[in-house]
């Protein structure tokens, strides 16, 4: 027993690997460089836990990709680390029974809109509708743009909600940007009539047009192309091809670019954008907006507006009532997901 | 301990050719059996030949179709055949004889059983009495796997609530998105473009350029608001009349602080401050680069 007892216990600690230039702040444009986690409160069932990681690749390469969460961990954790890791954004997932959520928050006052997943596709799902998905090695190398569109409508909380998305990427400047780091966009619609928001990834591909798609490919390809069937070279350019011949590049489509872009997309040609869906696919709906991180009074709520003041005393009362209710989780949630979710540590 | 050296037999036949021939001219083969067989010759030998024999036997009643294997094998050896078979023989009769003896009860039992007349049934022949009970049992589990079975199908419906799987083909819905998207990479692309094409030819990192640079960058800006570009262009072609035409004092000038950089012989001073000043407005990325 004593030969147990003077055995010293060692408590293996992870050793924090510095992050390797990480920088937190742009070295092009000196501003600061938005960061985020993504997380989940709560148990995900699997389908939602695959949308989390689609979500993190979506948000690299400023994330924290291989977050490791328990269950005992609570949002304050997460706030803790957050600080001196420079990360300014939280992308929660949440599963009630009536539906997942999202919650996206600004750290650490906030604000944070919550967000109901109406419908999604994963980036598995989307890659397996497609007949040829496409994933070139450095897509995730480096931050997507970002288009917001159909927000202008004047409304506040849709003002905040394009602000707090413009600010959830790197801005970019456009005098000292490569062409090549764009290569991912993310899309945020709004729609007017079901107040539903689409969000959309695509990956951005450059076509040099006014080329035939024989010369294309063998410029793409390096390979040598099959002559068998032809009398003289010149058929392999006079021919025309088959089938994708007629994909029309429309005009609105093009693009003159400022500098070489790979092999085949020289500069001060025209180009043609495709766009191709990687992934992951939600529809999103606003519920509400909170002044705080996951807390705080209610801006705007989707389904009692103006109810929000006299809800925020009943939580208030709530709150002196058990103190030691540490964490929001997903029991409160689904009692009513229209309760706010109070930290009550945060005052 | 002969059980042993049995089971080990199949997987190596000459020990077990070896062992039959010793077994038929015992005297002969017994110094041999020592030498040859390594892996025998360290166990001891002192299990006495009846037992031995008497062991073989119950192990060959015991699992009967190892035996017939070995006869087999042993029939496809031709050279020692005859006396083994002759061996095996003996034996077998022997065990038959045995197994009359001793199982002439249980064969009744067994011939009885078989010989009865059961009604299909879904629970098969049961030979208790209970078998309403059974039944019962039977039934209940089912109802509870088709209860479970429900649940957890519940559940998985819960876990996949709002996950869609996409349509092969784009509808309108997509198609409107990848036009509006492609609408905002166009529109950003033709910006850098624009921006970049007036700094072309321009390394950012030697001083020289870089103040050439910042010069048409502004100049690109203020063509984007509008009018002042004009009249720092009137200045440019200008300059003797623009000192006549507008107030005498600079500052009293529309475009004093915005166009007074190409106006070289008025005071240096406010010229390089000016300069400096919007050099880190619109970006302080050239001075700090690394």
């Amino acid at each position: 027993m004593a030969r147990f007892g003077n055995r010293k216990k060692k408590v293996f600690v992870k050793p924090v690997a510095a992050k390797k230039n990480q920088p937190t702040v742009d070295h092009i444009t000196g501003n600061k460089i938005p960061k985020s986690f993504v997380f989940a409160r709560g148990k995900l069932p699997g389908p939602l836990k695959q949308l989390q990681m689609d979500l993190r690749k979506l948000m690299l390469p400023y994330t924290a990709l291989n977050l490791k969460e328990k269950k005992r961990n609570n949002l304050r954790d997460f706030l803790n680390v957050a600080g001196p890791m420079g990360v300014t954004h939280f992308l929660i997932l949440s599963k009630t029974a009536t539906a997942p959520y999202l919650r996206v928050g600004r750290t650490p006052q906030g604000p944070t809109l919550t967000f109901k997943i109406q419908e999604y596709s994963l980036a598995v799902d989307i890659a397996q509708s497609q007949v040829r998905p496409r994933c070139p090695q450095d897509l995730f190398k480096n931050p997507p743009l970002i288009v917001l569109s159909g927000f202008g409508s004047g409304d506040q909380h849709l003002k905040l909600t394009t602000i707090m998305f413009q600010n959830i990427f790197p801005a970019i400047d456009i005098n000292t940007v490569k062409l090549s780091s764009c290569q991912r966009i993310v899309l945020l619609n709004y729609n007017k009539d079901t107040k539903l928001i689409d969000f959309r990834h695509y990956s951005i591909r450059l076509q040099p047009v006014g080329v035939s798609r024989r010369i294309r490919k063998i410029v793409q390809n390096h390979q040598v192309p099959d002559l068998r069937n032809l009398h003289d070279v010149s058929d392999f350019l006079t021919k025309a091809g088959y089938g994708s011949e007629s994909e029309a590049d429309d005009e609105a489509a093009t693009v003159t670019l400022a500098s070489d872009l790979g092999r085949i997309n020289q500069a001060s040609t025209k180009s043609a954008v495709k766009l191709q869906e990687i992934g992951p696919r939600m529809t999103l709906q606003l519920i509400k907006i909170e002044e705080g991180l996951c807390s705080g009074g209610v801006i705007f709520s989707e389904y009692e507006n103006g109810d929000g003041k006299k809800k925020q005393d009943k939580e208030d009362s709530r709150k002196q009532q058990d103190t030691d209710e540490d964490e929001e989780d997903m029991d409160e949630d689904q009692e009513d997901i229209e309760e706010d979710l109070e930290d009550e540590e945060e005052d | 301990m002969a059980e042993e050296t049995h089971v080990a037999e199949p997987s190596k036949f000459p020990n077990k050719r070896k062992l039959g021939m010793r077994k038929a001219s015992k005297s002969r083969k017994k110094p041999n059996f020592d030498g040859r067989t390594g892996n025998f010759s360290n166990k001891p030998k002192k299990v006495d030949r009846k037992m031995r024999k008497l062991f073989r036997k119950r192990a060959r009643a015991y699992n009967s179709d190892e035996d017939e294997d070995e006869d087999e094998d042993e029939n496809s050896m031709p050279v020692i055949r005859d006396d083994v078979e002759s061996e095996k023989e003996e034996e077998v009769e022997e065990a038959e004889a045995e197994l009359v003896d001793g199982s002439r009860a249980f064969r009744m039992a067994f011939k009885s059983i078989i010989n009865k007349m059961v009604p299909h049934d879904i629970l098969g022949p049961v030979m208790s009495a209970h078998k309403k009970l059974i039944g019962e049992k039977l039934a209940e589990e089912e109802a509870e796997r088709k209860f479970k079975g429900e649940a957890k199908k519940e559940k998985q419906l819960l876990a996949e609530k709002g996950h869609v799987k996409p349509a092969n083909y784009l509808d309108s819905q997509e198609k409107f998105l990848i036009g509006v998207a492609t609408k905002g990479v166009v529109k950003l692309f033709n910006a850098v473009n624009k921006a970049q094409h007036a700094q072309k030819g321009l390394d950012p990192s030697r001083s020289k350029d870089a103040k050439a640079i910042r010069k048409r960058r502004k100049e690109a800006f203020f063509s984007e608001l509008g009018k002042t570009s004009k009249s720092a262009a009137k200045g440019h072609t200008s300059k003797g009349k623009a000192d006549g035409e507008g107030p005498a004092w600079a500052p009293l000038r529309d475009n004093y602080m915005l166009t007074n950089s190409k106006l070289k012989d008025w005071d240096k001073m406010p010229e390089t401050t000016v300069a400096d000043d919007f050099g880190r407005m619109s970006e302080d990325s050239s001075s700090d680069d690394d």
